[in-house]
């Protein structure tokens, strides 16, 4: 058995809800039989962004913001590797607002979490993206991202996890990981993770949060309808969480299958000059 | 290049009524083309090149167009040679205008010789040589549409150069066919109402012939599609990027290429998601790159200093152009070189390195590609918008050199013989032995945070200074590996030229004039441009009296780059500079060379 890196502790203060997300993707990664060499962590900025270091799993740290598009690289690179993307609200929904939007359209198999605690944590506790009216003097209006995610018209598994509700977010999150076995295409969760120490959520968060799946007229394959759920939840001050789209069967929708098929995928191809001679050659016969 | 007696006739075709001068015979000759974009400058020029390459001419073509689709604007340069060229010829031979400003600006450039075809549909040109013929009215008519009156002037072109009538014929049939029935028919209905029209005109019909060379089986290609095809061969099998001019061609070549080889080509939504997805994919094991210009390499900046400090190998192809900002899209310049050297805040190891045309194109971004991978680190390959875009002839790629080298890749048959893995193991060489995801029984911390071997960030003052000897020294350790400068002229020859990139075309035949002038030269052509290969450079500088830096940029960037690493040679050291947007003509050279002007 040769050592690879070991993880290391977390840097988190006691009680962060990032520690529930870290115990949920163990377990799913587990209950899936995922070998560690072939688990991808894509870490963003900030204190969520540190994950990668605290598991058994390739990681890699990504730019402030650009971890999505770091996750789909590998991904389209070597498509039959398990590829998490795990960052916080600043880094998704601020910096990395381009390529968050871009990533539904892009649907590539890769499994997005966002540790959504309403601030920038790391930089001790300015408003974020998804901030309240009032947090910290924030005057902007918070952004939904699932109620955008919503509005992409594309076979994307959209979810929202509490992290005081670990039992329920390592089902959906098994769940999302084999939809991008499936080749099916982008899951996104977001996880809703209080930062004990400068906007402690929990109590509010516990008391507002909704089970959509339990909502008259769910149907979590039917846009339109979540839509109008969504909405009067959200207007009736709950917080919905579940699973909002989880769309009907499309064989290997996803962007690597789209784009390789069955091929193994730039990372596994054999490139050697040799092995390739008589298409090389022909390649270069058609220049003119 | 010498050429049989036998073989330097005309070109068969009509020739003019009896009594006429014998035509004037062009070896090396120049045609200019010029009109509003839209008017299909681009297309005549595209038609000439072919003829011309029918002919065993090498051809180099350059295009000055705006940016914008319509209007404005736009000329193109064909040059047809029984020599190898690899620059616009100072002078024009022809001039084909489409509108006034095309003759307001060519004829400053025309030769003693020199004529005028123009379309007299809108204006009138009042110089002796000069025939104007209303191709607009004259195509509009039978086919319905004016957009044919670019094909009409090559019909008359082709009867003022004496050309072949069948070849002429062909070139229209080989560029049309693929469009299909009725643009080929009423493109070879076009030529002919040009042609007649120009045969109509005393004295114009073999005015010039094109001498016939012997240089068959090349290509016409430019610096963009060769660094395609480099990528290829190269092992190239993910691109990422994003449109910008000059540099769009290699994605759109790609796109044709790539996914028969199992590769993908992705546009993303911008140059940070290009670079960020080609880090992505590096990381998990594919030969990768982007290209793009400045703008787009401001906002790549940040992902290339990743690339340089977490170790991942990727390629950025950067088409210079004339910046900053939106600069002049469509335009020549060398003005990234500083930034380059300089890239990002931090510091980190990167190799600089720049071809000169199509050939040097090709086999440089296979050697890129081995270079990334087998170091560890970014490698920009330095273009500039002439290479990239304007087309040269060149013998075809060389396959038989062409070689991948992963270097110390890991795979699963390297795990009995390991006990750990470390991707950021201490090494000699700087170089950490490397698994991608998916390599049974290995993972790995990559990070842009500063890391200890295993990849665990590390504030460790200790470990921070051996971090950065292992990566910085990369710059010294791969010396010998980096493309090696080339040398022309006398050995002898006490005048120094300097450049790299495009620019070494205008200094090569400068070069090549001086020396029939009996003026000694010797030409270093950079080739790594950083870091500065001092030890090539150093030995050259000892050996001439004076070098004259020669660059596209303000600055003398290339030059401050020299002063600043090779301190001692400062006095030598001359710039000669132009920033206006358009490559050196060589005459703008010599005169920047007191010695021989």
């Amino acid at each position: 058995m040769v050592q690879s890196a070991k993880p290391t502790a977390p840097i988190w203060c006691p009680g962060c809800g990032d520690f529930s997300l870290l115990a949920a993707v163990k377990k799913a990664a587990a209950n899936l039989k995922i070998p560690a060499h072939d688990l991808v962590l894509v870490g963003g900025i900030g204190c969520s962004g540190s994950i990668h270091n605290f598991l058994e799993v390739n990681g890699i740290h990504a730019l402030h913001g650009r971890l999505l598009a770091q996750a789909v690289g590998v991904k389209l690179a070597n498509p039959h590797l398990t590829v998490v993307a795990a960052g916080g609200d600043g880094d998704g929904y601020a910096i990395g607002m381009g390529h968050f939007m871009h990533a539904f359209k892009k649907n590539a198999s890769i499994l997005y979490i966002v540790m959504n605690n309403e601030t920038y944590g790391l930089t001790k506790g300015q408003p974020s993206p998804t901030s309240q009216i009032g947090f910290e003097g924030n005057i902007e209006a918070p952004f939904d991202a699932i109620l955008s995610a919503l509005s992409i018209p594309a076979p994307n598994f959209l979810a929202r996890t509490f992290s005081g509700d670990p039992k329920t977010m390592t089902a959906v999150l098994e769940e999302a990981i084999r939809f991008n076995h499936e080749h099916r295409g982008f899951a996104f969760v977001e996880d809703l993770s209080p930062c004990v120490t400068y906007n402690d959520t929990y109590k509010l968060w516990r008391e507002k949060v909704v089970d959509v799946s339990k909502l008259p007229g769910y149907d979590p394959t039917d846009r339109k309808s979540m839509f109008r759920l969504y909405l009067e939840t959200t207007e009736a001050g709950k917080i919905p969480i579940g699973v909002f789209h989880r769309p009907a069967e499309v064989a290997r929708a996803g962007l690597e299958a789209k784009l390789l098929g069955e091929n193994v995928g730039p990372a596994r191809s054999e490139i050697s000059v040799e092995s390739n001679l008589a298409a090389y050659q022909k390649l270069l016969a058609g220049v003119a | 290049m010498t050429t049989p007696a036998s073989r330097t006739g005309p070109i068969s075709g009509e020739s003019g009524p009896a009594g006429t001068p014998p035509p004037i015979e062009l070896a090396d000759l120049s045609v200019m083309i010029g009109g509003q974009g839209g008017d299909g400058t681009l297309t005549v020029s595209d038609l000439l090149g072919r003829y011309f390459r029918k002919c065993g001419l090498y051809v180099y073509t350059s295009r000055n167009v705006l940016s914008r689709i319509r209007g404005g604007h736009a000329d193109a340069s064909v040059r047809a040679s029984r020599d190898p060229i690899s620059a616009v010829k100072p002078e024009v031979d022809v001039l084909v205008a489409f509108d006034n400003e095309a003759v307001e600006m060519g004829r400053a450039e025309l030769a003693a010789h020199g004529y005028v075809i123009y379309d007299s549909t809108g204006f009138h040109v009042d110089l002796p040589n000069a025939s104007g013929f209303p191709f607009a009215t004259l195509v509009g008519g039978p086919l319905g549409q004016p957009i044919f009156k670019n094909t009409a002037a090559y019909g008359a072109l082709s009867v003022l150069l004496g050309f072949d009538v069948a070849k002429t014929r062909e070139v229209i049939e080989e560029r049309f066919k693929r469009r299909g029935g009725e643009a080929l028919e009423k493109n070879l209905k076009a030529l002919e109402i040009g042609r007649k029209a120009a045969l109509e005109v005393t004295g114009l019909a073999g005015r010039f012939s094109v001498a016939e060379g012997d240089a068959h089986d090349l290509i016409l290609t430019t610096g963009n599609q060769a660094v395609a095809l480099g990528f290829v061969v190269g092992g190239g099998r993910f691109f990422a990027g994003y449109p910008i001019t000059p540099a769009t061609e290699v994605m759109e070549y790609l796109q044709r290429y790539l996914p028969s080889f199992g590769g993908v080509v992705r546009q993303a939504e911008d140059e940070l998601a290009a670079v960020n997805m080609i880090l992505g994919a590096a990381y998990a094991g594919a030969r990768v790159m982007t290209s793009t210009s400045g703008p787009g390499l401001s906002l790549m900046t940040e992902g290339i200093g990743q690339a340089g400090t977490a170790e991942i190998p990727i390629v950025v192809a950067d088409c210079q152009r004339v910046g900053p900002s939106t600069g002049q899209p469509t335009r020549h310049e060398q003005s990234d070189l500083s930034h380059l050297a300089n890239l990002g805040h931090g510091e980190y190891p990167r190799f600089v390195i720049a071809p000169s045309d199509p050939a040097d194109c090709f086999s440089m971004t296979v050697e890129a590609l081995n270079l990334a991978e087998k170091w560890r680190v970014p490698v920009i390959l330095l273009l500039d918008q002439a290479l990239c875009q304007n087309t040269a002839t060149s013998a075809r790629f060389d396959l038989g050199r062409a070689h991948v080298d992963r270097g110390k890749r890991l795979t699963a048959a390297d795990l009995p013989q390991m006990t750990e893995y470390k991707a950021y193991r201490f090494s000699d060489d700087g170089i950490s032995p490397y698994a991608a995801p998916g390599t049974p029984g290995l993972w790995a911390e990559i990070t842009g945070n500063e890391h200890d071997e295993w990849g665990h960030v590390s504030v460790n003052p200790t470990n921070r200074v051996r971090m950065m000897k292992k990566r910085m020294g990369k710059m010294v350790q791969a010396r010998d590996d980096l493309p090696p400068c080339r040398l022309f002229g006398a050995p002898d020859a006490k005048v120094g030229l300097i450049g790299y990139g495009s620019t070494s075309g205008p200094i090569l035949e400068t070069q090549a004039i001086l020396a029939a002038r009996g003026v000694k030269t010797r030409y270093l052509q950079a080739r790594t441009v950083y870091p500065v290969p001092v030890h090539e450079i150093d030995p050259f500088l000892k050996s001439v009296d004076v070098a004259y830096v020669i660059e596209h940029n303000y600055t003398g960037q290339f030059a401050r780059l020299l002063r600043e690493t090779l301190p001692w040679h400062h006095a030598k050291l001359r710039s000669i500079l132009k920033y206006d947007g358009y490559t050196f003509r060589t005459p703008q050279i010599i005169a920047g060379i007191p010695e021989v002007a």
